[in-house]
């Protein structure tokens, strides 16, 4: 008979962070939707509404970010064990990751490779996919959304690296590779050994294993 | 010396009195300042290049015979509401109408049609009043990137009911790297390219317009950041009703001008006498291109269609997930049953 493990896998400020930067990012996606497209959409009532929450939303994001930033790398002193894949990850923990995902998952042959614990949150594909949002997109969303906020005191920096649309142009398409990555983090959390049973930890920050 | 001269041997062959001066006349003497005083200069360059010259000295300002031995002003026998009827009217009902008169703002001797003009210079006599400074710290109150907006759009165009505009853009240069860049001269020009024909440094195939191929080979050329090209959203004539417009208040009202009002754009270069003449871009330049107008993106209005697309389909791939492993796993979920 199976048994119910109960573990402590999200620490409270990191959920309070989680679910901010959510608020955060749909405000930015719906705020930037407005920006982008004013002859299709309307969400806030007025243009500068819409400009004004974008540029407030991606401070708090922008903020929200470094205290995550700060809390794994100084405080829980974790950033790299929870995010970084190893030799050992990218060698052979990836492939079993994946074969189980795209096949045994259907099959329903072979349990989850991958066990849960506070120090080792992630699978293989999840630190990679995770490095590269955490590590590479979102700061560079939030580098390229500062420069497009401070265009005249940076104007130096902006001919630099090519003009305002060059970075323009860069901070919508990470905006929209970050949006893509919304639909396939919910669908992954459902993946769980219940559809629900990854959401709740981001919630109480316990998660409930099933012990065989 | 030559001046005095001048008027001397036109004053003997007048002999009787009886002869009209011509601008040319009027000129010979007015064109130097230092012979008539700077109230009363009118430099020949710049004036000869406004409609009015075509008219003539003589059709606003009339003199003595013994002019300009008589001591002596000379009077103005004609008013501006004389001929812009229209605009007359429009201005003196503006609430501007009281408080500044025509040549209070306009130069008669150096007016030119907006489309002549850097904004810069449209700013001019809206700057003699309302300082630059001052409007910055006004507009700040309720507008977002208010340095950038009154930079690149002329006081008139939100300002006066024009509803006609184009995006043009202005040639702005530096010396040095990391120094601000400031409009280029025509003297400046000159300079780097050698030539009277300053045009050359954009329009290298000189057919009078500018491609996106010309724009990117100017930007190529520059790779140093020397030069570069400021856009400014300038209206193509003036309406002289200048006030507030509610609709101005609205961001969308240039910001989801929509594609359409965006294809007219021009690169301005200035000219020997101060004017600017237009070359047209493109169609739709200052639109689609990514890289041929680098310094001019208008937020909502000046999207590139090519990133749109490429954007969704980025968008549209983070479905890809939970629609294809979403559906396999619906159609083998009797295999994960735990009695299974």
């Amino acid at each position: 008979m199976a048994m119910q493990e109960r573990v402590y896998l999200t620490p409270t400020p990191v959920r309070i962070w989680h679910w901010l930067n959510a608020l955060g990012f749909v405000t930015l996606i719906a705020s930037g939707v407005q920006i982008r497209f004013p002859d299709y959409i309307n969400i806030f009532g007025t243009y500068r509404a819409a400009v004004s929450l974008h540029h407030t939303a991606g401070i708090v994001v922008a903020v929200s970010f470094l205290l995550w930033l700060f809390y794994y790398a100084v405080i829980a002193k974790m950033l790299i064990k929870l995010y970084v894949p190893t030799a050992e990850d990218l060698k052979q923990g990836a492939v079993k990751q994946a074969l189980y995902y795209f096949f045994y998952f259907f099959t329903g042959t072979r349990e989850n490779p991958h066990h849960e614990s506070p120090t080792n949150k992630f699978n293989p594909m999840q630190k990679g996919a995770y490095v590269v949002i955490m590590m590479v997109l979102v700061p560079l969303v939030i580098i390229t959304g500062l420069i497009l906020l401070n265009m005249q005191p940076l104007h130096n920096l902006l001919v630099a690296v090519g003009g305002v649309r060059v970075v323009a142009g860069v901070h919508f398409l990470l905006a929209c590779a970050l949006t893509a990555f919304i639909p396939t983090h919910f669908y992954l959390a459902t993946l769980g050994h219940t559809p629900f049973a990854h959401f709740k930890p981001m919630w109480t920050g316990w998660e409930e294993h099933e012990d065989h | 010396m030559l001046c005095s001269a001048v008027v001397m041997l036109l004053t003997a062959w007048s002999g009787t009195g009886l002869w009209a001066m011509e601008t040319a006349d009027c000129l010979g003497c007015h064109n130097y300042a230092d012979e008539v005083g700077e109230m009363n200069h009118v430099d020949e360059v710049k004036f000869m290049a406004t409609a009015h010259a075509a008219m003539g000295c003589e059709s606003c300002h009339a003199v003595t015979e013994e002019h300009p031995f008589d001591a002596e002003t000379a009077a103005v026998v004609s008013s501006c509401e004389d001929c812009h009827v229209s605009i007359h009217e429009t201005y003196s009902s503006s609430v501007h109408g009281d408080s500044a008169r025509c040549v209070d703002c306009h130069n008669p001797h150096q007016a030119y049609a907006p489309v002549s003009l850097s904004g810069r210079q449209m700013n001019d006599s809206c700057d003699m009043c309302h300082p630059m400074t001052q409007m910055e710290e006004v507009h700040s109150r309720w507008l977002p990137e208010t340095g950038i907006h009154l930079d690149a759009v002329p006081c008139v165009t939100c300002h006066s009911s024009s509803d006609d505009f184009a995006i043009t853009l202005y040639l702005r240069h530096r010396d040095r790297p990391y120094t601000d860049y400031e409009l280029a001269s025509y003297a400046a020009l000159q300079e780097q390219t050698g030539t009277e024909n300053i045009a050359s440094i954009i329009d290298a195939d000189a057919s009078g317009d500018i491609s996106i191929d010309e724009l990117n080979e100017f930007y190529a050329d520059n790779g140093s950041h020397r030069m570069r090209l400021w856009a400014m959203m300038t209206p193509e004539t003036v309406e002289h009703n200048f006030t507030t417009f509610d609709n101005r208040w609205d961001c969308t009202y240039c910001h989801a001008a929509g594609p359409e009002n965006m294809q007219e754009s021009y690169v301005a270069l200035p000219q020997e006498d101060g004017t600017y003449r237009r070359l047209p871009l493109e169609k739709g330049a200052t639109l689609n291109a990514l890289f041929g107008t680098p310094d001019f993106y208008m937020v909502g209005a000046t999207r590139s269609r090519t990133l749109d697309i490429i954007g969704f389909l980025i968008i549209l791939g983070g479905f890809a997930m939970p629609i294809g492993h979403g559906t396999l796993r619906f159609l083998t979920r009797k295999n994960r049953r735990k009695d299974h």
